[in-house]
C-alpha cells in the first residue's frame, strides 16, 4: 500500500541518490518525492510517497543509510498534505476572464500571462489539484508541473537543532519498532 | 589497470619528505598517515594513473604499510577480505580509477553480502576534468552506491583525514561492511597542513550500545517454556567474538546448536550439542529439527534463502527469537516473535542472566536418532562400484590432517567443493572456515587465502577450490610467489565441470550439460610455472601422503585432486522448496 514517509536527511553529496537508489533497489515504486531545506542548516526534509507492503522494513532500510537521521511514517497519523501545481493553459485572450473565474473558485490564481497562454498556480491536496487540472484541460492544451506531496504531522513542533536519536522514552530509534510482537 | 596515460594536466609530484620543511603534506601523504593511524599494516592493490600520487607517498611509509601488488583488482579485493575475515580487522584494497575501480566491484559486493569490514581506496581523475568522460573516468561512487555501507568522493585534501577516520569507523562499527573512498588525483597532489584533530560527525550512524532488557526477558520466558528449543548461530556470533558465550548458553540450557555456513566455527562441531549445518545442503536431521522445534533462537544470522528454503514453510511450529545487530534484518525474511537488536555477545550475556538450566534430553535424543538414520558422514560417500578418487576421500584426508596438525584456516570458494567442505570437515574454531556465502563469488578462495596467509604467517592456510573457481583468479599465484608467501596450500577438487551447475542440470534439467564441461591446464604444471610446488593426485591411496608432503613443503603449493566427475552434493533441498523436502543420495541412486 502507499505510505507517506517523512525523512530528515543530512545534506551530503549523493544523499537523495542513495535514498532513491535504495527504494529502487528493493523494488519499491516511488509515487512522489519532495525535497528541500529543513529548519536546520545542513539537514533536508523530504516527503516520499512510496508503495511498500512492509513499511517497517522499508523504514529500517532507510535508517541504515548514513545520511538518514530520522524516518517517520505518518500514513496512519494525523497529518496534513499539500501539493503545489503550476498549470499552463493555452487559451485565447477572449477566454482569460472565464479561466480566471473558474480557477479562483478552486482557490487557484493566475500568476503569468502571455499571448498564447496563462499560468495558474494552485496549492491544495493532490486530489483537488487533479480536479482543477481536469477542468483546466477543457479550455485547451495544458502543461502541468507538480511539486510532489508535502506532508506534515500534527502535534508538537520538534525543531531538529540537534539530530534526535532517541524518542521521548529515551529509547534509541533502532529499538522503537522492535521488541515483542 | 596500470596505465600512466593522464587526462589531467601533468602536475609535479610531491617532493620526498626530506625536502618537506614545514608541516605541509600532500593529500597522498595524509592518506598514508591516516592508514597508519587506523593501524593498517597491509593493503592489497594495483597502481595506475589516477592513484599514482598515493603510490608515490606510499614509498615513504613502506616500513609501516606493506603493499601487496596483486595481479587483478578482484584478487586485491578478495585478499583484503581474506585478511579481514581471518583477523576481524578491516581489510584495505587499492585501485586506480576506471577499470581498476570497476574490477573492485565484485569483492565490494561480496563484502557487502558477507558483512566484511573492507575499505576500498580508488584514485579518480582530477576534479578539473570530473564529469568530462576523461581517460579512465568512471563514476565508481555511483556504481558502488547500493553495495557499500557508505562511500565518499574526496576532491579536497582538507577532507581526507576526517573521511578516512569516518570510513574506518563505519566499516568496522555495528554490522561490518565495505566503505569506498574515491580520491581525485588533484586532492592527492594538493599540499596542505593536515588537521588531525579529527572528530566523528556521523549523526545518522549508530551502533546499538546495549540490548532491550524487556525483550531479553521475553526471550528467556519463551526458551524456558519450550520443549524443543533450537539455537541457530550465524556469523554475527563470530564477528562479536561471542563463541564462548554461545557455548555457555548452550551448555547451561542444553539447547542444541545449528551453525549456518558463515556461523561455522562459532560452535565446535565435536560438542555434544552441535548438530550441524542447516539449509539447502544441510543435514536432514538439522532441517527436520528446525521444522520441529517450538522455539528457534537465532543469533547473528539473517535467514538467507539458502538457509530457509521456501520462507513461508520455514520452522512452522516455532516462535522465533531473532538477535541481530542490524535492525533491518529483524522481520525481513522470517516472522519474528521477539526481536532483539544488539551485538551478539552483549545479547548472549544478557540472556545468560535470565535463562536457567533445563533438561532437553528427550528432544536431543530424537535429533540424534534422526541423525543416525540420515547422516552418514563418511561411508555414505563411498561408491562401491568405483575405485576413482571420490571428492569425499579428499575431504576425509584433509579433515584428518587438519585435526592432527592444527594451526590452520580453510578458505573455500563457491560450488560443490564448498558444500562438501562445510559438511565433511569437523569445524572447531571461529574464523577457521572462511567462504563467500551471500554473494557466492567464484574466484574468492585463492586471493582470500593469500590475504589470510599474510595475516597469519605462522599458520597453514588451505584454500579448497573447484577447477572452475580456481581458473577465475589463479593469476594470484604470481602474487603469492612474488611476496614470498609460503603458507598457502591450494586443494583443487577437480571434476572437469562447473560441478554445482552440472548437478542441477542432472537433477532438474534432464542432464543437459549446457556450458558446464570444463577443461584446464595441468594445474600442477601451472603451479610449478609460477614457482610453487604442484601435485597431481588421482588415487585414493595417494591423498593422505600428498597432503602430508604439501603441508611439510616449505612453500606454497597446489594440489590437483582429480576426482570422480559426477559426484553430487547431498542432501539437497530443491530451489524454492521447503527445507523439510530434501533429496538424499539414496533417493536419487535408488
Amino acid at each position: 500500500m502507499r505510505h507517506t514517509l517523512i525523512a530528515l536527511v543530512e545534506d551530503r553529496p549523493g544523499a537523495m541518490n542513495r535514498l532513491l537508489g535504495l527504494l529502487r533497489g528493493r523494488g519499491l515504486a516511488v509515487h512522489s518525492i519532495a525535497f528541500g531545506e529543513s529548519e536546520t542548516p545542513g539537514v533536508k526534509r523530504t516527503t516520499v510517497l512510496v508503495d511498500t507492503e512492509n513499511v517497517d522494513q522499508t523504514m529500517k532500510q532507510l535508517n541504515r543509510l548514513i545520511e538518514v537521521l530520522d524516518v517517520t511514517d505518518v500514513t496512519h497519523s494525523q497529518f496534513v498534505v499539500r501539493e503545489t501545481a503550476l498549470v499552463k493553459i493555452q487559451a485565447a485572450e477572449t477566454r482569460r476572464a472565464e479561466i480566471k473565474a473558474i480557477v479562483e473558485r478552486f482557490g487557484a490564481r493566475v500568476i503569468g500571462n502571455s499571448p498564447q497562454s496563462v499560468v495558474v498556480e494552485m496549492t491544495d491536496t493532490p486530489a483537488r489539484l487533479g480536479e482543477m487540472i481536469a477542468r483546466a484541460k477543457t479550455f485547451g492544451a495544458c502543461e502541468t508541473m507538480r511539486s510532489g506531496s508535502l506532508a506534515m504531522a500534527l502535534g508538537a513542533a520538534i525543531p531538529r537543532d540537534q539530530p534526535v536519536l532517541a524518542d521521548d522514552k529515551g529509547r534509541p530509534w533502532w529499538s522503537q519498532a522492535d521488541g515483542a510482537a | 589497470m596500470t596505465d600512466t596515460g593522464l587526462a589531467a594536466p601533468a602536475a609535479s609530484f610531491a617532493p620526498p619528505p626530506s625536502s618537506v620543511g614545514s608541516a605541509e603534506r600532500t593529500g597522498a601523504q595524509i592518506m598514508c598517515e591516516a592508514l597508519v593511524r587506523e593501524n593498517v599494516e597491509v593493503m592489497f592493490g594495483i597502481p595506475g594513473g589516477a592513484i599514482m600520487p598515493f603510490y608515490h607517498a606510499m614509498w615513504e611509509y613502506r616500513d609501516q604499510l606493506r603493499h601487496v601488488l596483486c595481479r587483478h583488482e578482484q584478487g586485491a579485493g578478495h585478499a583484503a577480505e581474506g585478511y579481514a575475515r581471518s583477523t576481524g580487522k578491516p581489510g584495505v584494497c587499492v585501485a586506480t580509477s576506471g577499470p581498476g575501480a570497476t574490477n573492485l566491484v565484485t569483492p565490494i559486493a561480496n563484502a557487502w553480502m558477507d558483512s566484511t569490514p573492507l575499505v576500498a581506496i580508488t584514485g579518480q581523475v582530477s576534479s578539473a576534468v570530473l564529469g568530462k568522460d576523461a581517460f579512465q573516468e568512471t563514476d565508481i561512487t555511483g556504481i558502488t552506491l547500493p553495495i557499500t555501507k557508505h562511500n565518499y568522493r574526496v576532491t579536497r585534501a582538507e577532507d581526507l583525514a576526517s573521511v578516512f577516520h569516518e570510513a574506518f569507523h563505519i566499516a568496522c562499527t555495528g554490522r561490518p561492511g565495505p566503505v569506498l573512498i574515491d580520491v581525485t588525483k588533484d586532492a592527492q597532489q594538493a599540499r596542505i597542513v593536515p588537521d588531525w584533530g579529527v572528530t566523528l560527525n556521523v549523526p545518522g550512524f549508530h551502533a546499538p550500545a546495549g540490548v532491550d532488557q524487556r525483550a531479553i526477558r521475553e526471550a528467556a520466558i519463551l526458551l524456558v517454556g519450550a520443549s524443543k528449543p533450537l539455537i541457530l548461530a550465524g556469523q554475527g556470533v563470530i564477528i562479536a567474538g561471542a563463541a564462548d558465550e554461545l557455548r555457555t548458553l548452550a551448555e547451561r540450557t542444553g539447547i542444541p546448536v545449528v551453525t549456518t555456513l558463515h556461523g561455522i566455527g562459532a560452535f565446535p562441531e565435536d560438542h555434544p550439542l552441535s548438530i550441524g549445518m542447516p539449509g539447502m545442503h544441510g543435514w536432514v536431521h538439522v532441517n527436520r529439527a528446525i521444522q520441529e522445534c517450538d522455539v528457534l533462537l537465532s543469533i547473528g544470522a539473517r535467514f538467507d534463502d539458502r538457509v530457509t528454503g521456501k520462507a513461508s514453510t520455514f520452522a512452522p511450529r516455532a516462535k522465533v527469537i531473532h538477535i541481530d545487530i542490524d535492525p533491518s534484518e529483524i522481520g525481513k525474511n522470517i516472522k519474528v516473535t521477539v526481536g532483539i537488536v544488539g551485538d551478539a555477545r552483549t545479547a548472549l550475556l544478557a540472556l545468560l542472566e535470565e535463562t536457567p538450566a533445563r533438561d532437553t534430553a528427550v528432544w536431543m535424543r530424537s535429533i540424534r536418532d534422526a541423525q543416525a538414520t540420515h547422516q552418514h558422514r563418511q561411508p555414505y560417500l563411498r561408491r562401491p562400484d568405483t575405485t576413482e578418487l571420490m571428492p569425499h576421500d579428499v575431504y576425509a584426508a584433509i579433515n584428518c590432517a587438519l585435526a592432527t596438525r592444527g594451526g590452520y584456516r580453510v578458505i573455500t570458494d563457491v560450488g560443490q567443493h564448498q558444500m562438501w567442505a562445510a559438511q565433511l570437515i569437523e569445524w572447531q574454531r571461529p574464523r577457521t572456515h572462511i567462504t563467500s556465502g551471500g554473494a557466492g563469488t567464484m574466484g574468492f578462495a585463492v586471493p582470500a587465502a593469500m590475504g589470510a596467509a599474510i595475516a597469519h604467517p605462522d599458520e597453514t592456510i588451505w584454500a579448497i577450490v573447484g577447477d572452475g573457481g580456481f581458473q577465475m583468479t589463479n593469476q594470484e599465484l604470481a602474487t603469492i610467489h612474488q611476496e614470498g608467501i609460503r603458507n598457502v596450500k591450494i586443494a583443487i577438487v577437480n571434476n572437469g565441470y562447473l560441478g554445482m551447475v552440472r548437478q542441477w542440470q542432472q537433477l532438474f534439467e534432464g542432464k543437459r550439460y549446457s556450458g558446464t564441461p570444463l577443461s584446464g591446464p595441468s594445474f600442477a604444471g601451472l603451479a610449478e610455472a609460477y614457482g610453487l610446488r604442484g601435485f597431481t593426485i588421482d588415487r585414493i591411496e595417494d591423498a593422505t601422503e600428498t597432503i602430508r608432503a604439501a603441508w611439510d613443503h616449505d612453500g606454497s603449493a597446489v594440489l590437483d585432486f582429480r576426482v570422480e566427475r559426477e559426484a553430487n552434493v547431498f542432501p539437497l533441498v530443491p530451489p524454492g522448496s521447503s527445507i523439510g523436502e530434501m533429496i538424499t543420495r539414496e533417493e536419487v541412486t535408488a
